[in-house]
């Protein structure tokens, strides 16, 4: 994939600025039967905001009717100060679904066009999103001639066709193999310094790694709604990869190559390292062994 | 109105026709399902484009297939009709038009409304009980009956049989178009719920 100078594109549809969303006692689902109840949150801070949650948490629910694809049963939703109501929000948006959404019959190329002229944009954008996401190859194939992470990787490029301000993306790199999901998060993470982000994931690790804020669904509800970097898991417990630690760390449990240690807090890592160092062991690694999300699924 | 036709192809070629358009108008709707599966609808309401017009659009591409089916299968059949000498007489050419082209149109815009609703409340099914599946089969049986019933009926209830039944099928076309919009919510839009 090769790496542009820019990722904006031609054509912004939104005015640049801060971006917010404002949730207020929503509920919405489908034929009648709730799946979230009573959400309520409010972002306006740039960044990727991780939406994590158990299968029918409400993750996709949620997705849809910030887009405006469902109509919310009850509550408020304000999109930059607008009702998102029947879509009426969709200029300030952008949305990638868990589905690839490409119509039968149309080649890579195609797609992004039928896309393109849906949003307004030029040719030239899609040019662009072809350079951006490494489509040259793929774009005079059909597209259901691809692999899962090419459909998948045709499918990311739309939400880049037009600047929006509001990126929502359900599972962006489910499918993808390791490399791409790299080059899809660092993407992501770029758009996350002016924009607002909300990126669902059931990769834990990931989502750690790129979420700024993590909004929690359980039941269809909020569980948890903050700052990551706020969160601490219920046991701190590190991994030291070490050499001559046999004598030394031998009442610790092992996994695979790492001793672990259960401490009170990360606080206390500098006093360990030096402690072991003096008894004369070589510390090639130390690393946090548990996730502060996975205490969120519990 | 001129005399009714007989029990040749000036009778039976009129009845005919609507059969063909109907299965011509199964495109259209092929197309509605798998952008509904696909996910292409989600998209597209997404962008903001309303319900109302996914639907519209979908009926535009089923009249596009059906219109195109039953002017070849009328340009070939009276070209023929009329190289082999075959006369056509006026109560013919009514039929076409109080019949052939209302009930062909009507038919395959109930198979594909029938079709598009059945898609839209059911979750995704395919065989013989999907959309695909049993929607020609609403609308292709009117147009079955009424060839089997203007064959077996006497001559003299021809017009009756026929233009009962363009009526008829128009009004149930009216009556899906009504249904159709309280229907057809924005998550019936959706692949997979």
């Amino acid at each position: 994939m090769n790496t542009p100078p820019s990722l904006r594109p031609s054509t912004p549809a939104s005015s640049s600025g801060r971006h917010r969303i404002e949730v207020q006692g929503l509920s919405s689902g489908y034929h009648g039967k709730k799946v979230l109840d009573d959400v309520s949150f409010t972002i306006d801070e740039p960044g990727i905001y991780v939406v994590l949650g158990p299968n029918g948490a409400g993750k996709t629910t949620l997705f849809r009717t910030l887009a405006g694809v469902l109509e919310p049963y009850a509550g408020r939703i304000e999109i930059d100060g607008t009702d998102s109501r029947g879509s009426v929000a969709s200029p300030h948006l952008q949305y990638l679904s868990h589905i690839d959404g490409f119509p039968d019959g149309l080649k890579v190329d195609e797609g992004l066009q039928f896309y393109a002229q849906v949003q307004g944009v030029s040719e030239r954008d899609v040019e662009r999103v072809v350079h951006l996401l490494g489509l040259e190859e793929l774009r005079d194939k059909f597209f259901s001639e691809l692999s899962q992470g090419q459909r998948k990787r045709a499918s990311i490029a739309r939400i880049f066709l037009q600047e929006r301000g509001i990126y929502l993306l359900d599972e962006p790199t489910s499918n993808l193999d390791p490399k791409l999901a790299r080059e899809i998060r660092d993407l992501v993470l770029g758009l996350s310094q002016n924009d607002l982000v909300l990126y669902s994931s059931h990769n834990l690790f990931e989502a750690k790694e790129i979420g700024k804020y993590v909004l929690a669904l359980k039941g269809g509800r909020v569980g948890y709604f903050g700052r990551l970097s706020d969160l601490r898991p219920k046991k701190y417990v590190i991994g030291i990869r070490a050499t001559g630690a046999e004598g030394v760390l031998s009442a610790s449990t092992k996994k695979g190559d790492y001793y672990l240690q259960e401490l009170a807090g990360p606080e206390e890592v500098p006093k360990l390292v030096q402690e072991l160092t003096a008894k004369g062991v070589l510390i090639r690694e130390v690393k946090e062994m548990e996730n502060p999300l996975e205490d969120l699924f519990a | 109105m001129g005399k009714h036709p007989g029990a040749g192809f000036d009778a039976t070629f009129p009845l005919e026709i609507p059969v063909f358009a109907v299965l011509g108008s199964i495109g259209g709707l092929i197309t509605f399902t798998s952008d509904r599966t696909k996910g292409v609808f989600e998209y597209l309401l997404a962008y903001g484009v309303r319900p109302r017009n996914l639907f519209i659009n979908g009926l535009l591409a089923t009249a596009a297939m059906s219109g195109i089916i039953l002017g070849v299968a009328l340009s070939v059949g009276i070209g023929l009709a009329v190289d082999r000498g075959v006369s056509l007489n006026q109560a013919f050419w009514e039929a076409l038009a109080y019949y052939t082209v209302p009930m062909a149109l009507a038919g395959a815009f109930v198979t594909s409304t029938a079709g598009m609703i059945w898609a839209s409340i059911s979750t995704p099914r395919t065989g013989i009980n999907g959309p695909i599946g049993l929607a020609p089969t609403i609308g292709i049986t009117p147009t079955i009956l009424v060839l089997i019933a203007a064959e077996a009926a006497p001559s003299s209830d021809y017009y009756y049989i026929t233009g009962g039944a363009s009526l008829s099928l128009i009004l149930v076309a009216l009556a899906l178009l009504a249904l159709s919009a309280k229907l057809l919510s924005r998550e019936r839009f959706l692949s997979n719920i």
